[in-house]
């Protein structure tokens, strides 16, 4: 089943193997390791197929991955030929697929295991210690939200229990704007954290609860700030449930972009620091967000705003992606570090971004202020923590 | 023959030296680096495994590692971006599989002497990227810039696509730490070597370790040439009624002495049936257009407007029309990524099936380009008459100098590997002799820029280069006396019977 699905995908790779994908790779940049190339990942389905390779031989690779997607951007086959033939390159998918493959067959990364069952058991990621569906909430402390409505506010594990200063800004930001959600009524983990790492049927499990819960209160809209849950929401759940999924979901990113535009927020409040941007891999690669970002820090007054083009920053990753973070933090580490060094070759002091899972590792490094942009941007209107 | 089994304990020698993640003895680990690009039969993948891999990080552990493969007998195959089109980066006899991609640091950027030295595992986009904070750039770019790395560049003696105007890696390599298949260390260059462009003292020993395909040791660090990034870049694209009509062009471009002029390009009718297949450049274009020609400048603004204007004028009198801006800085932009797709394999019957790309390379003065292009064609289509499994791609001519004089002569065959079986195979390796024997037979060499290695061509090196052949033996045996350096290639074992 595996092999049928993914033979054809893994010949077109093979046959070209011009490796394009490799220097854009940031596990690759990192390890300069060939055995872990998403070439190597497509090759290794021809040696399957051959009878060369079992999925216990080549499981602990596939590891090696943050799902960023550079390399199917890079691929020659996908960059000409992609639309003309309907067969665009899908290396994050085999990488999930290999990944479920391996699970299904009983081999485990004891890490992601460990990760799921607590995820499992808490219904939420083990981000830190004490994470319970009690508290999921807790977040929203003091700000008066409701919860329920047509619109909600999913917020993803890291920002609900970790980096709360960010979901509580974009709630001001709306909240200022006038518009009108709420919180869920009983959110769970999106699921795609252990779809990533093979876990595929409680992947699923954890999507078919949160879909009940919102058909059975009204949720017509979701709100998204963290691009992973984006990357869910339009990609995972639609496979899952089909026609059954008539959720609207929103990034908040464009949500504020368009309130900008429209005077709806007007940031005024002058934020002297000298910054650049880190493109989310999951915007900028996977769904090609990148202008609104930019027209966000644009926005702010008194920004000194050095960018570096989306197209270079393919090359770029904060290594926290596709479970990378759990099984191999050193990994993490190294990619954090080189995509920090990038940023301070251009003297800026502070690294901007958009998603609440790079905040972690890239903050670690311990050379540059990192700060997300909703944040960011919440300071410029007014609504700061304060 | 040298080939043996790796036993344990090789493996922990090579893991005291090298440390124990950079010793890899998995068969995947072993089987992603038996393979190149090149096609080849898919069932016998796994006789090119090396026996173990490993990745130094440093000279000092490169000279090691094949010290002690020197001592013990065992293959060593240099590996670097496993990009080559010769298999030269692929062991034929197992052993142990070098992959150096880890020495990948830029070590200096000297801004004074305009020169940088890197490790050889880096690629020359990435370290472009870093070299523009300067304003300057290291022009090696080949079909492959984006995963071509300089080691690779080093042993294939690679050639570049604006090497009419800044050289091929043989002029922008200046010097380089060379390990010996002995594990002796030496820096090859002019003379002393280092920074230095230009000496008379002694043999001229840098080509000698270019372009070895790793038969002869591995490069480890290099200095390179460094230039000013270029201001302004202008590639015009012209459409022809004919092949006839474009050859003459390029030829007038070629020979026209513009200093800015990089590169010209030549593609013939069958190309442009390729193209017309799934490109949206060509598509549209009406079936008049039988023939492209483009041309490449590239330097300051000021320059390069008043050689392209030469150049328009010089094309126009012969007849181009002019394909207009997007298409001329689209086809440019994008020539890396164009330079194969497996979907555009097509069986007789017009069905699309993914093939890889083979592109022979050689290397033919103007005068005989029409006639090798027809004798190449007739071998095309002579495999395609035989089997599905081969699809004639068409035809470039690419300038190797700026003066015009002859050209890196590729024809693309279209190879579905995944029906690669030993008849057809046979049916490869005959027709590449063939091809390689046509290059020959016009005064042409067999490869411009991948080597001369694969089955089948290499059987007509020691005709090529005649006496020269027997001086290679005689380096071969004296610099590698146990055979370990990359065994099997360009029929080297000659050198120790």
């Amino acid at each position: 089943m595996f092999l049928e699905e993914w033979r054809d995908a893994a010949y077109n790779c093979f046959s070209s193997g011009h490796k394009f994908c490799r220097e854009v790779c940031p596990v690759m940049q990192v390890t300069r390791n060939e055995s872990w190339s998403p070439t190597a990942f497509h090759a290794n389905v021809v040696a399957m197929e051959k009878g060369e390779l079992e999925v216990s031989d080549v499981a602990a690779d596939y590891v090696n991955c943050t799902g960023c997607g550079a390399c199917e951007l890079r691929c020659p086959n996908s960059l000409f030929t992609g639309d003309f033939y309907r067969f665009r390159t899908r290396t994050v998918d085999l990488v999930k697929a290999m990944r479920g493959l391996a699970v299904s067959e009983g081999v485990h990364q004891p890490g992601w295991q460990r990760w799921n069952r607590l995820t499992d058991q808490n219904s939420h990621e083990p981000v830190l210690d004490g994470v319970s569906q009690e508290r999921v909430r807790d977040w929203a402390d003091g700000l008066d939200l409701p919860v329920g409505g047509e619109t909600i506010l999913f917020v993803d594990c890291e920002a609900a229990f970790h980096r709360t200063s960010l979901p509580r800004a974009v709630a001001r930001m709306l909240n200022l704007a006038g518009y009108t959600f709420g919180l869920m009524n009983e959110q769970w983990c999106c699921g795609g954290p252990a779809a990533e790492m093979g876990y595929g049927e409680q992947a699923q499990r954890f999507a078919r609860h949160n879909l009940d819960d919102w058909r059975a209160h009204g949720v017509r809209r979701v709100l998204v700030l963290d691009p992973h849950d984006y990357i869910t929401f339009t990609e995972d759940y639609p496979r899952y449930f089909g026609e059954e999924f008539d959720i609207e979901v929103v990034l908040v990113i464009e949500l504020l972009a368009s309130m900008v535009r429209e005077g709806v927020l007007t940031p005024h409040v002058p934020v002297e620091r000298s910054v650049t941007y880190h493109d989310p891999c999951r915007l900028n690669k996977r769904k090609g967000i990148w202008q609104e970002p930019r027209e966000l820090l644009r926005s702010i007054p008194g920004l000194d705003f050095r960018d570096v083009d989306r197209v270079t920053q393919w090359s770029s990753c904060s290594g926290a992606g596709g479970g990378l973070a759990i099984e191999k933090p050193e990994l993490t580490a190294k990619i954090s570090a080189a995509r920090v060094d990038k940023a301070l070759e251009l003297g800026v002091d502070t690294l901007v971004t958009a998603c609440p899972w790079a905040e972690r590792p890239l903050s670690e490094v311990g050379t540059i202020g990192v700060v997300d942009l909703h944040e960011l941007l919440a300071e410029s209107l007014g609504v700061g923590e304060p | 023959m040298t080939a043996v089994a790796l036993s344990d304990p090789v493996v922990g020698e090579l893991r005291r030296i090298l440390g124990e993640p950079y010793v890899l003895t998995g068969k995947a680990d072993r089987l992603n680096r038996a393979r190149v690009p090149a096609p080849f039969p898919v069932h016998r993948w796994a006789e090119r495994m090396p026996d173990v891999v490993v990745m130094p990080a440093s000279t000092e552990e490169v000279a090691e590692v094949v010290a002690l493969a020197n001592r013990l007998r065992i293959p060593v195959v240099p590996r670097d971006g496993g990009t080559g089109l010769t298999d030269g980066a692929v062991p034929l006899r197992g052993g142990i599989l070098l992959d150096v991609k880890r020495i990948n640091q830029i070590k200096e950027i000297d801004l004074v002497n305009r020169t940088c030295t890197v490790g050889t595992g880096i690629n020359a986009l990435k370290l472009n990227e870093v070299l523009a904070a300067h304003d300057l750039f290291y022009p090696d770019d080949p079909a492959s810039y984006p995963c071509s790395l300089v080691g690779g560049r080093i042993g294939t003696s690679g050639w570049s696509l604006i090497g009419s105007r800044y050289g091929h890696t043989r002029d922008l390599v200046l010097s380089f730490d060379h390990v010996l298949p002995t594990g002796k260390v030496i820096h090859v260059g002019d003379g002393i070597g280092g920074k230095i462009t230009k000496s008379s003292s002694g043999y001229q020993l840098k080509h000698l370790f270019m372009g070895h395909q790793g038969t002869l040791g591995v490069a480890t660090e290099a200095t390179l040439k460094l230039f000013p990034k270029p201001e302004a870049e202008f590639s015009p694209f012209w459409a022809f009624e004919d092949y006839d009509s474009a050859y003459r062009a390029v030829g007038a471009l070629a020979r026209a002495g513009v200093a800015t002029f990089a590169a010209a390009v030549l593609f013939d009718e069958w190309k442009v049936d390729y193209l017309r297949r799934d490109d949206e450049a060509y598509i549209p274009q009406p079936s008049s257009v039988k023939a492209l020609v483009c041309a490449a400048l590239y330097g300051y603004d000021d320059e390069v407007r008043a050689g392209g204007r030469r150049l328009m004028r010089i094309a126009r009198d012969l007849g181009a029309r002019y394909l207009g801006d997007e298409i001329s800085q689209g086809d440019w932009a994008a020539r890396h990524d164009r330079y194969a797709t497996p979907l555009h394999g097509r069986t007789r019957a017009g069905q699309v099936v993914p093939m890889s790309w083979h592109c022979e390379d050689a290397s033919i003065t103007y005068a005989n380009l029409p006639a090798v292009r027809l004798a190449w064609h007739e071998i095309a289509a002579e495999l395609r008459r035989t089997s599905d499994v081969f699809d004639d791609w068409g035809m470039f001519a690419y300038t190797n100098g700026s003066t015009g004089a002859d050209y890196l002569t590729e024809i693309d065959i279209g190879i579905w590997e995944r029906r690669l079986d030993d008849a057809s195979w046979a049916a490869w390796v005959k027709a590449k002799r063939d091809l390689a024997a046509v290059a020959l037979r016009h005064g042409g060499s067999i490869s411009a820029c991948h080597g001369s290695c694969r089955e089948g061509e290499v059987d007509l090196v020691p005709e090529e280069l005649g006496g020269g052949y027997d001086i290679m033996l005689a380096v071969k045996r004296e610099l590698d006396p146990n055979n370990i350096m990359n065994p099997g290639k360009y029929l080297l074992d000659r050198a120790y019977s």
